[in-house]
């Protein structure tokens, strides 16, 4: 990005970032106009018979009006936070090691979240909502989701069965609210940054559809869900390594259990999750948005650990008589 | 055969011309203009057999021309302009319908990486019409000078049928008139379909791009001053380029798939001028979400295209918004058409009484703007091949005399093609490297002025002979 805004004519170049090989061009770029830009001006220069007239402190007067190379770019939309690209390589490297080492801190998983979520991705989930009436109604939107704009008292007003009843009850049961969510910060381009704000504002949606909890077990279960469904690069690492960080009864129960459970609702997935406009589906019958979007309840997480822990309690009380 | 001929020529008059032009489109006008023009060749009797009404159509756009910029524009080159003038026609020209412009701005699709070329007078935008119009004008012109020997221009009348006699073998063209001609030199300036290759066995090869040019007239928004300019947005469907003419007018030409131009030449007016704003400007994946938009819910296209734009305005800086074309306004009804794109080159231009001109010899894709052009040269050189040998005594029908004529312009010819062919292929992909690649040679180009200029000058300013 930086490297671009250098070179005046190529001030484009953020369309660059749809290929896989995004950084190449702006690489390329940068490296063809340093090492020519000094014997362009000259070449330019002496067509314009210029530099004859010239004293050389007015070359290096002039050479100093030339933007500096290394200056912050502005923001593009008020929580922006614009960095450089070896700045998001360290933001990558040491949010990845953090998240590893440290994954109930969630300064690590949203910095992950967000230096992976590069703009080939969202692009893709972009286009995906381009390509779908609720999605493009989501993107004019603009919507965000916190306490206030979803009413949780009146969401707590609703029948049971329906999903706004289910939200409300998993967020009193998990004890969360939608406004812990943090701001995107570092997504350079302004509806990007939108479109992963949305992906991460819809999480929880996907925890209370599956009755999932906010444990290390149930969160990596439903990362590894989106990552299938959405796939959101930092929710497939997610599934990946977190697992080799936790106790083995959970990485059996996620192996044996959930992970087969996130494959088979993800393949019967009749709907792309990021087109979902939650907000208007509240009061719809719980049961037959599951089966609406082909998401299977998984079987509940913090019933089987509540189950598995008293046979460890029952086991370590009366340790049965060796065979 | 004998018998088959004798049988016609009972029908109509049994005619003997030296030259007989079949077509009468840019090429066939022009080789007739510059035979009548030449005085070594102008006492020739020469006919030009047209399927099409053109006498009254382009005396009618002659005299009245019409209100709008006719759809069928092509991008004419110094040196053609200069033929032109030289064999008298250039007078003609409607100057106030034509538009010279010394910038094209090209600009790729899916990385922005742009490339200027500027140098001074480098083409001019013209319709064909108007360029038909003022070789007939020329023609009627020559016609008055000479009265004893006119050019016979035949419209309204089809070659149907093509043989050699028996004899001499001559060629002898059947005229859907029913008269005959037999021929010294039967000159083919009758497009890509010739039938006059076709009849000399001359295998044309090539190949079909797998797009086809929209050519419309449109207006753009009255932005203030901007000096004349040509725009090309290289996309992975196709090129789209946006050329200019007086009055803020342009006509374009929007290369794409088969599948999409049928979508694009059924949208309302509106929509298209929206998707045509929307090509020019927005990413590859909003323009992939809205051409399937506009080919399952057209009615909801302009809507979208338009949210779409506004959010990429919006974004954009003064100086960024120089780097792409004005907005459209709207589209002069029923200006759309298509063309379909082919790669075609034939493997002789000449054989015995006989010469290929035109895009009867050669098709290539728009991109470059140079079909027209070089049909252009391929008169100039096949006029004095001619006016050489008739000073030397030869026969002008005979493959010997005419040789010199191919030997001049294939190379030449197969060059561009296949240059265009390249610069077609290189921007057709999505293929992450090859866009790399080329970002990355556009933006060393740019940044080199002398090859830029070489480029140019190899476009404009080549001459067809010595
Ligand atoms: C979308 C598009 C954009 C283009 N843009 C440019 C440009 O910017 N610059 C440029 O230089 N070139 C351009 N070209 C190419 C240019 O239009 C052609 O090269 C040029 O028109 C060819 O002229 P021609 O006289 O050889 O053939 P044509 O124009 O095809 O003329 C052939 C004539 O022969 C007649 N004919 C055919 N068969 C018979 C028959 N059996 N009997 C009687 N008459 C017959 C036809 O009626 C026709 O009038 C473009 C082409 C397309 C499709």
């Amino acid at each position: 990005m930086l490297a671009q805004s250098r070179l005046g004519k190529t001030a484009l170049r953020p369309l660059v970032q749809s290929r896989n090989l995004f950084f190449l061009p702006t690489l390329a770029s940068a490296a063809t106009g340093f090492f020519l830009r000094d014997s362009i001006r000259l070449a330019n220069s002496l067509e314009d018979n210029v530099n004859q007239r010239k004293s050389s402190n007015d070359v290096i007067l002039e050479e100093s009006e030339i933007k500096p190379y290394f200056s912050r770019p502005a923001k593009k939309y008020p929580n922006h936070i614009p960095l450089y690209p070896y700045e998001k390589v360290a933001m990558f490297v040491t949010s990845a090691i953090g998240a590893f080492l440290h994954p109930e801190k969630n300064q690590y998983i949203v910095a992950l979240g967000e230096s992976t979520a590069i703009p080939p991705f969202l692009k893709r989930l972009r286009k995906q909502m381009l390509d779908d009436e609720t999605g493009r109604q989501i993107l004019k939107d603009r919507p965000n989701i916190t306490s206030t704009s979803l009413d949780l008292d009146k969401l707590a007003a609703l029948p049971e069965n329906t999903f706004g009843r289910t939200y409300y009850e998993w967020l009193k049961r998990e004890g969360c609210s939608p406004d812990t969510r943090v701001p995107v910060r570092f997504i350079d381009d302004e509806e990007l940054a939108f479109v992963f704000q949305r992906y991460r504002q819809c999480h929880d949606f996907y925890h209370a559809l599956a009755g999932l909890p906010i444990s290390r077990e149930g969160e990596i279960a439903v990362k590894f869900f989106e990552f299938l469904t959405l796939g959101i690069p930092f929710a497939g690492m997610g599934a990946v390594f977190a697992p080799l960080n936790i106790r083995k009864s959970q990485r059996d129960r996620l192996l044996t259990i959930y992970y087969p459970w996130a494959i088979s609702s993800a393949a019967n997935c009749k709907k792309h999750l990021i087109n979902v406009y939650w907000e208007n589906i509240m009061e719809k019958d719980v049961n037959e948005l599951r089966d609406e979007l082909g998401i299977t309840l998984p079987p509940d997480m913090r019933e089987l650990r509540r189950i598995a822990r008293e046979k460890r309690r029952a086991l370590q009380a009366n340790p049965s008589p060796t065979p | 055969m004998f018998r088959r001929f004798f049988a016609t020529a009972t029908k109509g008059a049994n005619l003997v011309s030296d030259v007989v032009i079949v077509g009468g489109g840019p090429a066939g006008l022009t080789m007739a203009s510059s035979l009548k023009n030449s005085p070594i060749l102008r006492d020739l009797s020469c006919t030009l057999i047209e399927s099409g009404d053109i006498t009254s159509t382009l005396q009618d756009y002659y005299a009245d021309p019409p209100e709008t910029i006719l759809n069928r524009c092509v991008s004419i080159t110094p040196a053609t302009i200069e033929y032109l003038d030289k064999i008298g026609a250039w007078k003609f020209v409607k100057k106030a319908r034509t538009e010279n412009y010394d910038y094209i701005h090209t600009y790729d699709g899916l990385t922005g990486a742009a490339m200027e070329f500027d140098s001074p007078d480098m083409a001019t935008m013209i319709e064909n019409f108007n360029i038909q119009a003022s070789l007939h004008q020329r023609i009627l012109e020559l016609n008055s000078e000479q009265p004893v020997n006119p050019l016979d221009l035949r419209d309204n009348t089809k070659v149907v049928k093509i043989t050699r006699d028996p004899k001499t073998s001559w060629p002898i063209v059947q005229l859907s008139s029913g008269d005959s001609i037999k021929t010294r030199l039967l000159v083919g300036c009758d497009g890509a379909r010739s039938p006059v290759r076709k009849f000399a066995r001359i295998e044309s090869r090539g190949w079909a791009y797998n797009q086809w040019g929209v050519v419309a007239t449109l207006k753009y928004k009255d932005s203030g001053f901007r000096s004349p300019t040509g725009w090309q947005r290289f996309l992975p469907t196709g090129p789209l380029a946006q050329l200019p003419f007086p009055d803020s007018w342009l006509s374009i030409v929007w290369s794409v798939p088969p599948e999409l131009a049928v979508v694009l030449v059924s949208l309302s007016d509106d929509s298209f001028v929206t998707m045509l704003n929307a090509a020019s400007r927005l990413s590859q994946e909003e323009l992939d979400s809205l051409y399937d938009l506009a080919r399952d819910e057209p009615e909801k296209l302009k809507e979208e295209a338009e949210w779409r734009l506004g959010l990429f305005n919006d974004n954009l800086t003064a100086e960024q918004e120089e780097k792409f074309p004005p907005m459209v306004e709207s589209l002069v009804p029923k200006s759309r058409g298509r063309f379909p794109l082919k790669l075609s080159h034939a493997d002789d231009y000449v054989d015995e009484r006989l010469a290929l001109v035109g895009d009867a010899a050669h098709t290539t894709h728009p991109l470059a703007g140079q079909g027209l052009n070089m049909g252009q040269a391929d008169v100039k050189s096949l006029v004095s091949t001619l006016e050489k040998s008739r000073e030397r005594g030869l026969d002008i029908g005979s493959k010997f005399a005419l040789d010199p004529y191919y030997s001049e312009r294939y190379p030449y010819n197969h060059a561009m093609l296949g240059v265009v062919d390249k610069i077609h292929r290189i921007y057709s992909t999505r293929s992450p490297l090859v866009v790399w690649a080329r970002s990355l040679g556009v933006d060393a180009l740019n940044n080199v002025p002398f090859v830029k200029d070489l480029m140019v000058g190899q476009v404009s300013h080549m001459k067809s002979t010595k």
